[in-house]
């Protein structure tokens, strides 16, 4: 795991499945290269839909990166330029991922929060990496986002068309999920499951000891 | 003279946009002092990382996060002001000038429950509540965007005369099954008893009050502060990639009730977003935060 003091390390996206596979859980990430992003649920779906149906999506997402952020452009010389993105959460996409990642070869996929057991599954079979990036921290984050290179089903409203971006150093966002197997939520989520049982106990002597010696 | 829908409205625009773009004062203090006490390397950076985020988001005049999530005002109006105008009507044309008007231009959030349509409009759009300030001539409107990511772990359950034990182990279980979901470092406000829709309010209130105040009664003060403690022993951590900081702060209230006792939990995201306004009756406008 990286330190407060070491530097993050710089990949350019794509991934390949080998980088994918020599990244662990906690390492810092700067990212270069592209990818393609989306915050839509109805996105998640009709990118299902199309694959169960053979269709191709608007945008080639096999081997790729892909992401659950949402993003805002203002157009400027020809070119559309990012206001901001930011990560949204990603277990509102755990019953489509598993499917994304095998049937799409994702290398990486991302966004905030984490994913379910399913997807880390799927991560591991493919050889495919989590990356979670700071929500809130947008400002900071979408100056890593140098321009957007094209959407696909512009139907959608913004945030929920699939938008392929150019980044130049992207983040830190951190491994969260490895091609591994290894979930730092799952982790954390079992520590804290494990801790529970000392922590209501020290509740219970901490509301004793008080002033007010609240019984109840 | 009276305060008019004119004034009204303007605020509720200037709130909505102010709250985007600046986190408050008490939470970015509390985030530099979690810093401090913060052992988990890559939590301190991530810590570093929002705090750098949240200054440059008031210095460049940029969204703290791209979910502009939905406008809620808390009105206070004191008994002694005059009201001109339509006053509920003032805060749904206040929030649809800040969407007309605001640079960069925030995304479609406001979701029909049923359709999941998405448009910048909608029933009940933005949700405001009133309450009074016996004798005062002035009214304070507090706004609080809710976005996605802390709102959706809120979780209520009605008690029979429950132990204090009972409602402090289902306080932590709402914790846990919000686990690493809700950008943490969040602040966490508890409603308990008064009825099903009161404790929801009290939980949802509690999270705006300012971090570092306590309840003035001693016993609910010693509950936020053992739940405080026991919140950061989970080890979920800023963004819940580990560590000591995943609470800023737990707020909680009380109301009495008739034996069963509804218990609110609810979340706000490590931005915090929350603005106030103070408007005298003369229809002079103070920021408060």
């Amino acid at each position: 795991m990286n330190s407060a003091e070491t530097e993050p390390l710089r990949l350019t996206l794509p991934l390949s499945v080998d980088v994918a596979r020599s990244l662990k859980v906690g390492d810092m990430v700067l990212l270069d290269g592209e990818v393609t992003v989306t915050a839509g649920f109805v996105t998640h779906e009709r990118m299902i839909a199309a694959l169960a149906k053979g269709e191709p999506l608007p945008i080639d997402l096999r081997g790729q990166a892909f992401f659950h952020m949402g993003s805002n452009c203002r157009e400027e010389n020809g070119k559309w330029l990012p206001n901001y993105v930011n990560p949204t959460t990603s277990t509102r996409f755990n019953a489509f991922m598993p499917t994304l990642i095998r049937e799409l070869g994702l290398t990486s996929v991302g966004g905030k929060g984490g994913m379910g057991a399913e997807c880390v599954a799927a991560l591991k079979e493919m050889g495919c990496v989590y990356f979670s990036m700071p929500g809130g921290a947008s400002p900071l984050l979408s100056n890593g986002a140098e321009e957007r290179l094209e959407t696909g089903w512009d139907d959608l409203i913004e945030q929920f068309r699939l938008s392929r971006y150019r980044l130049n150093g992207f983040g830190p966002v951190t491994v969260a999920i490895d091609a591994h197997g290894n979930s730092l939520y799952e982790d954390l989520q079992q520590a804290a499951v494990s801790r529970l049982p000392d922590i209501l106990k020290e509740l219970e002597a901490t509301r004793l000891a008080s002033s007010t010696n609240s019984t109840r | 003279m009276p305060i008019t829908y004119d004034v009204i409205r303007q605020a509720a625009c200037d709130l909505y946009g102010w709250s985007l773009k600046k986190v408050p004062d008490d939470t970015l203090d509390a985030l530099a002092a979690a810093r401090l006490t913060e052992t988990n390397p890559t939590s301190q950076r991530t810590l570093d990382f929002m705090q750098a985020a949240a200054r440059a988001a008031e210095s460049e005049d940029r969204h703290a996060c791209s979910d502009a999530g939905f406008p809620t005002y808390f009105v206070k109006i004191g008994t002694k002001l005059t009201l001109d105008g339509d006053i509920r009507r003032a805060f749904v044309d206040g929030f649809a000038e800040l969407v007309d008007t605001i640079q960069p231009p925030i995304l479609k959030f406001i979701t029909h429950p049923l359709t999941m349509e998405r448009s910048y409009k909608g029933k009940d759009m933005p949700i405001v509540s009133f309450d009074v300030i016996d004798g005062a001539d002035y009214m304070e409107i507090t706004c609080s965007p809710k976005a996605l990511g802390s709102g959706r772990w809120a979780d209520l359950k009605i008690f029979s005369y429950p132990k204090i034990a009972e409602i402090e182990a289902y306080f932590m279980e709402c914790v846990l099954a919000a686990g690493s979901q809700h950008c943490p470092p969040v602040i966490i406000g508890m409603g308990i008893g008064g009825s099903f829709d009161h404790a929801a309010k009290m939980a949802k209130q509690a999270t705006l009050r300012k971090i570092g105040s306590k309840h003035a009664d001693p016993m609910i003060a010693e509950m936020e502060e053992r739940l405080l403690v026991a919140v950061n022993k989970t080890g979920f951590g800023p963004m819940g990639t580990g560590g000591d900081t995943t609470a800023l702060a737990v707020h909680v209230d009380y109301a009495h009730g008739h034996g069963f006792v509804p218990v609110a939990v609810c979340f706000n995201c490590w931005i915090n977003r929350r603005t106030a306004v103070r408007i005298d009756n003369d229809g002079k406008v103070t920021r408060l935060e």
